[in-house]
């Protein structure tokens, strides 16, 4: 049985009158991959953004790794965040004026020391190896998110943390993003994936089903 | 990697750079022309300000006090004490020689006009545009066209060589009718009784007594008066600088300064310390400063300087609001990748670094190029005003550069604290 990687209680998020996070009692194992799904508007992206450390719940408790996150100061959120977990974002998120490398290399410079081999064999994991040397601009969709994908892995996250990868792609570079979370998946990285996409859903150990910031189904 | 992201800031965003450099380079190019001209301008209004006439007198020591009745001098020339002629260059060779920007020796004689034995009218000798031998400058020529620039004339200038010409002032040529060209013949006052003829060259306005006398080369009316080889006054012009608490120190009591003041007051330029030279260098002359010309002169320099202060100082501050604004607009458009930065675990001070690095480097080269760009700006300003082309002080490269990052940094600093307020889950997941 592996152990909880991440647990939250009654984690609750309120902008002002409006909840767009309700009570949410969730534990997700180590090296599980988890969908969450639910209609625009139900609270996948905030509870995201609360799960990677990126904002702080009004009500509630999230534990990581057997640690309350309550008590953390901002410097240390950054150093978790920066640790364990790897983010996807939905609208890609690249640093306009850098390649595709030099992109990578501004996690590893975040969270150690650069490497440009690893940085390379990164890029060539998700097949970018012949586009190392193009900005953001000069790639197409699916290769700007591969590019964010080998950010997320160059740090070797136990956790990735991903917004609808796929949102913005179509079946072909789908395809591509799907089999690296699988392989993923194979080497026993947690992942956590916001999608609309019950195909996409389909791969996944088991779907979390929001509505109106409420757990409807876990299974 | 921290200047490979400065570096590719740079070049693939030039574009974005190229505004905030054009500030800069705007504003520090005012800043160096106004520097360069205010260093400059000391020197140049000096200059300028020479054109109101001379600003110190050398008279004989011992002079008797002139017996003048309507302008005429009836103390006979011969029981006076003169200046000798030949000291004159030793004017030039003080210790602010190159701070003499001109001198002109007078000498005043009384003369009957040949066929109008009633009329006495005053002859002035002195030296139009000549060249004076002094050691180490074979071209200083100097006379009272350099020492009184508002002198005109009408005609032209006589030359300070034979055969003589003359200058006929305004008022006297009205009421004797004289004009250029016309002959004149002059016989002299004394006991003499030598006669010279000259031609008319121009008619003078001075705006003093001059415009009711005739005025000859030197030489001549020594010769008319019997007294070659002397002078009565020198007017002398002096590039000086403003009086100050030392020289007024001074002016009380040369006895009342210490040593190390009086080192220092009499290496100033000074209206008080150069009479002193003056009075060193030649025997038996007393030079007194003409005060009214030189307390004027510095007073206005001082405040010239002054308003260039001012202006320069709101070049600063308006170019500083400039460059706020624009960072702040670049960290709007930059927030989602300082959101990104920060989600990828960089801390507020290594964003900090980058945007405050980004604009120093803007402003250096701003500088540098401000530079050259107010190099070229003081020359025009310097040609426009003062005619002639303003001195570039290297030490205008240095400060501006230093001004100009200073500008950029302080105009980032303000906008560089939306940073901090920057939650990357806001800028982050929104729905673009
Ligand atoms: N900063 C905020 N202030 C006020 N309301 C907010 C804020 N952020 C999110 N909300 C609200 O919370 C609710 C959930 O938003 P969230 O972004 O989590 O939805 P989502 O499930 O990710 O939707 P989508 O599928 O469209 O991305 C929405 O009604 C949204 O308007
Ligand atoms: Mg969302």
């Amino acid at each position: 049985m592996a152990k909880i990687v991440l647990e939250t209680k009654v984690l609750t998020k309120r902008y002002g009158s409006v909840t767009p996070l309700d009570s949410i009692d969730m534990q997700v194992k180590g090296g599980e991959w988890v969908a969450i799904m639910g209609p625009s508007g139900s609270g996948k992206t905030t509870m995201l953004n609360l799960l990677s450390l990126l904002d702080s719940p009004t009500e509630g408790e999230y534990i990581l790794d057997g640690v309350g996150t309550a008590t953390l100061t901002e410097k240390e959120r950054v150093a978790v965040r920066r640790e364990k977990i790897g983010l996807v974002f939905q609208q890609f998120h690249l640093v306009s004026y850098l390649t595709a490398l030099e992109n990578v290399m501004l996690a590893q410079y975040y969270h150690s020391m650069v490497d440009k081999g690893d940085a390379m064999e990164a890029l060539e994991r998700v097949g970018l190896e012949h586009r190392t040397d193009h900005l953001p601009s000069q790639l197409s969709g699916g290769e700007q998110q591969r590019v964010c994908i080998a950010r997320a892995l160059i740090n070797q996250p136990a956790i990735i943390m991903a917004d609808e990868p796929t949102g913005n792609l179509d079946e072909a570079n789908e395809e591509v993003v799907l089999e690296l979370f699988k392989e993923l998946h194979r080497e026993g990285r947690t992942i956590i994936m916001v999608t609309h996409n019950p195909e996409l859903a389909e791969f996944a150990d088991r779907v979390v089903r929001l509505h109106h910031g409420k757990v409807v189904k876990d299974a | 990697m921290f200047f490979l992201m400065l570096r590719q800031s740079f070049f693939r965003g030039r574009r974005r750079k190229a505004l905030a450099t054009l500030t800069i380079v705007l504003s520090a190019s005012l800043i160096t022309a106004l520097m360069n001209v205010s260093i400059d301008v000391g020197d140049k209004m000096a200059r300028e300000m020479k054109s109101y006439g001379a600003n110190i007198n050398m008279v004989p020591k011992s002079e008797a006090i002139p017996l003048e009745i309507g302008g005429v001098d009836y103390n006979p020339l011969k029981d006076r004490v003169f200046i000798n002629e030949s000291d004159l260059p030793k004017i030039k060779e003080i210790f602010w020689h190159n701070n003499i920007a001109g001198f002109a020796p007078f000498l005043k004689t009384t003369v009957e006009i040949a066929g109008n034995a009633k009329k006495r009218i005053n002859l002035i000798g002195t030296n139009f545009d000549r060249q004076i031998p002094i050691a180490g400058d074979d071209e200083f020529r100097t006379g009272v066209k350099v020492v009184f620039p508002y002198w005109q004339v009408k005609g032209e200038w006589p030359g300070d060589e034979e055969p003589a010409g003359i200058l006929a002032g305004a008022a006297l040529a009205r009421d004797l009718g004289l004009k250029p060209g016309d002959r004149l013949t002059v016989k002299g006052a004394g006991d003499t009784g030598r006669e010279e003829s000259f031609v008319v060259k121009g008619i003078l306005t001075t705006g003093g007594a001059e415009e009711s006398a005739l005025v000859a080369p030197l030489a001549v009316v020594q010769r008319l008066a019997g007294m070659e080889g002397k002078v009565q006054s020198v007017s002398v012009s002096a590039l000086t600088v403003p009086e100050d608490k030392l020289s007024r120190k001074a002016r009380q009591s040369n006895d009342s300064l210490d040593s190390m003041e009086y080192d220092r007051w009499y290496c100033t330029a000074y209206v008080s310390s150069i009479t002193h030279q003056i009075e060193e260098a030649i025997p038996n002359v007393t030079a007194r400063p003409i005060w009214q010309v030189a307390a004027g002169e510095g007073a206005v320099v001082n405040k010239i300087q002054l308003l260039m202060i001012v202006v320069t100082i709101a070049a600063f501050i308006a170019s500083g609001l400039g460059i706020s604004s624009l960072m702040a607009t670049t960290i709007m458009e930059r927030s989602r990748e300082i959101g990104l930065m920060k989600a990828l675990g960089a801390a507020d001070w290594e964003v900090y670094l980058l945007f405050l690095s980004e604009s120093a480097f803007v402003g250096v080269i701003g500088g540098l190029l401000g530079c050259l760009a107010g190099a070229g700006l003081s020359q025009i300003i310097g040609l426009s005003i003062f005619g002639s082309y303003v001195s570039f002080s290297p030490i205008v490269v240095p400060v501006n550069v230093a001004v100009s990052v200073l500008i950029a940094l302080s105009g980032s600093l303000m906008p560089s604290r939306l940073i901090t307020k920057l939650y990357p889950a806001e800028v982050l997941h929104g729905r673009r």
